[in-house]
């Protein structure tokens, strides 16, 4: 009882939060718009959203992955330091104070740079690793556009016309900031993890742009935000009907009108971030990875941007597979009550929250795609980039134009959408041959298996039971699957 | 600052870091900085393209050319540079005489540039005219209608590239 007391307090505490900011955001906007230019709401989004929530996401991300993957592995995880506060000072408070130890522990520790090492290239490689990076969620949207206090705000820090152009620009950028900490530390080892970066960077970015041409030509813009972007379409419904007032329906998020596009781009912007299973430019256990030199805040740099790349990843795909801001119900019902059209910042809050949970979700995903999938090897990453993605995405380039020529109102490209979901749900539930095997061999050998049972932490047959889409197991098997003809 | 405006201000900056990032190009002894210096034109390059109202050029230069086509440059030094350090300085008649066609290239192209007609309207004054103009819209539009058939051209061209690649390195593998 006491601990769902705690569950419920703590979860409370991050969607009030989130709420009490996403208006204080808008509140904001709206007073800079009336008392300093017109145009000043984005310079005060740039602060709330991408150095106050992003940022503090991202922070929360080095304890977050550590107790999530101590539950996957059955351990409890950090919890050791303790904060002043009276009544409070026996209490670990979920891990949270180890974050303050961390940041102290690379502030203090001496930023080391090696003799023989390029001295400018080795200090401008952590920069060049975080700016990209950052400057990444600029076009995502977190909220819709509302009025507060007679201007229109919009939630986003900038609406190019190029939209998703940026993204791909600036995202392009991001691997030299590994592949010159490589070169410049001086080190074979930091050298070959730079190399493996910008390898595996430059197989990954043709499947990264041609996953979400398919997007771009059923909502007709590249655009993220505004009234004609992404996330304002997807706010729409493929069917719907209304039931007590409340409008429900399947909604057009982009998930369901290109699964394999939602797929591909997931696979190949995780290879971006360079995690796990694509982390052999870090493969800490073989090479240590390209910032083998590094120390200090130099060093927290590189893994700050990794997470904050996990964030942006998320924001990204909710803002184009997702929904961005919108409910899957009820959009239009909660928008047309007389309490939201008198007060747009509450509207902006509460959807601006809906977001942020969605992001949450989706980085709760991803941390448990790292800790589940073992490594690629080098050539299998190289393999699933040019053999596997790169193909998949132009047959779905072109299945989707056909049927979206078909169909301008989507309806085609759904029932498409859903039948590829249903191949995968039926895919997943399928054990596959190996584990019906072992499930058969447990059954005749009696009680031979359950010694494993007790293991968990390093216990390595987690292979068998992959609990992931079923799309990336068969990616994954028909790479191994190919690398053994060779 | 009577009669300057802050794009001219913005030119500058831009074309000054872009003089300094090219001659970095040239004068970087280690290849790895001659090819960041090269990151950094491209990157103020954009910034140009950004003032001329090309805002769709300016991040596909960024997207192609710092991004895409110079982490290959990277990767290829990275992968077979073996010194750290570029050739010396040295002079011959073929050096000599092909500076002089540099500074005589420079020459001509300035006297070229001095003698342009001013553009007839200001670079934020006319509203109107910029409203549509580098949108990522206006220019589809036109690639794929008025210059369909060099765009192809270009897209073929850079197959039988590719492909040539392919043979010749095949060759040798």
């Amino acid at each position: 009882m006491n601990r769902l007391l705690v569950v419920a307090f703590s979860l409370g505490l991050i969607v009030g939060s989130l709420f009490l900011v996403m208006a204080a955001a808008y509140g904001v906007g709206g007073w800079v718009e009336n008392n300093l230019f017109t145009g000043a709401s984005f310079i005060t989004n740039i602060l709330v959203l991408m150095l106050a929530i992003v940022m503090i996401i991202a922070t929360l991300l080095t304890i977050a992955e550590r107790k999530w993957s101590a539950w996957m592995q059955d351990r409890i995880g950090p919890n050791r330091a303790r904060l002043p506060i009276p009544g409070l000072s026996n209490n670990s408070l979920a891990g949270i104070p180890h974050i303050i130890t961390d940041v102290f522990k690379m502030l203090t520790k001496e930023a080391f740079t090696p003799k023989s090492a390029s001295k400018f290239l080795f200090n401008l490689a952590p920069i060049l690793a975080f700016a990209p990076v950052f400057a990444l969620f600029a076009i995502v949207p977190a909220g819709p556009t509302v009025t507060v206090m007679g201007k229109q705000i919009m939630m986003v820090s900038a609406n190019p016309d190029f939209g998703l152009l940026y993204l791909f620009a600036i995202a392009s950028l991001a691997v030299y900031g590994a592949s010159l900490a490589g070169w410049a530390s001086n080190n074979k080892f930091a050298l070959l993890g730079g190399v493996r970066a910008s390898s595996q960077m430059i197989s990954y970015e043709v499947a990264l742009g041609l996953s979400l041409v398919g997007m771009m030509i059923a909502f007709g813009t590249v655009k993220l935000a505004g009234d004609t972007g992404m996330s304002a379409m997807q706010a729409g419904y493929l069917w719907n009907t209304t039931i007590l007032g409340v409008d429900v329906g399947v909604p057009q998020w982009g998930f369901l009108l290109q699964p394999i596009g939602f797929l591909l781009f997931f696979a190949a912007a995780f290879a971006e971030t360079k995690r796990a299973p694509f982390d052999t430019p870090e493969g800490e256990s073989e090479i240590v990875g390209y910032f083998l030199e590094y120390s200090g805040m130099q060093f927290g740099m590189f893994m700050i941007a990794e997470f904050v790349e996990v964030v942006v990843l998320a924001g990204v795909l909710v803002a184009i597979f997702f929904g961005g801001w919108s409910l899957p119900f009820g959009n239009q019902w909660l928008t047309n009550l007389p309490v939201m059209k008198a007060n747009g910042w509450l509207l902006g809050a509460i959807l601006g929250t809906v977001f942020w949970i969605k992001v949450i979700l989706l980085i709760y995903l991803q941390l448990v795609v790292r800790w589940t999938f073992p490594r690629f090897r080098y050539d299998q990453v190289q393999k699933l980039g040019w053999q596997i993605l790169l193909p998949a995405g132009l047959i779905n380039l072109f299945v989707s134009g056909a049927l979206i020529l078909q169909d301008p109102s989507l309806k085609l490209l759904a029932f498409f959408g859903l039948a590829e979901i249903g191949v995968f749900a039926f895919l997943t539930v399928t054990p596959a041959a190996q584990v019906r095997r072992e499930a058969e061999h447990a059954a005749h050998g009696g009680g031979h298996g359950h010694g494993h049972g007790g293991h968990g932490a390093h216990d390595d047959h987690g292979h068998a039971a992959l609990p992931a889409t079923a799309a990336t197991t068969t990616l994954a098997a028909s790479v191994a699957a190919g690398s053994h003809t060779h | 600052m009577s009669g300057v405006s802050p794009e001219q201000v913005l030119f500058a900056v831009f074309a000054l870091a872009i003089m300094v990032s090219s001659a970095g190009v040239i004068f970087a002894r280690n290849a790895i900085a001659s090819a960041m210096s090269l990151v950094a034109c491209f990157f103020f390059l954009a910034g140009v393209y950004v003032l001329l109202w090309a805002h769709t050029v300016a991040a596909l230069q960024v997207l192609v050319y710092a991004g895409a086509i110079m982490v290959l440059f990277l990767f290829v030094i990275m992968l077979l540079t073996t010194s750290s350090d570029g050739p010396s300085m040295s002079f011959s008649v073929s050096r000599v005489a092909g500076s002089a066609a540099i500074v005589a290239m420079f020459g001509a192209l300035t006297s070229v540039f001095v003698k342009l007609p001013a553009p007839s309207y200001g670079w934020t004054r006319d509203a109107d005219a910029v409203a549509t103009f580098g949108t990522i819209a206006k220019v589809g539009e036109v690639l794929y209608t008025r210059w369909l058939f060099p765009f192809e051209a270009v897209s073929l061209l850079l197959l039988v590239a590719i492909l040539g690649a392919v043979v010749v390195a095949k060759a040798r593998v």
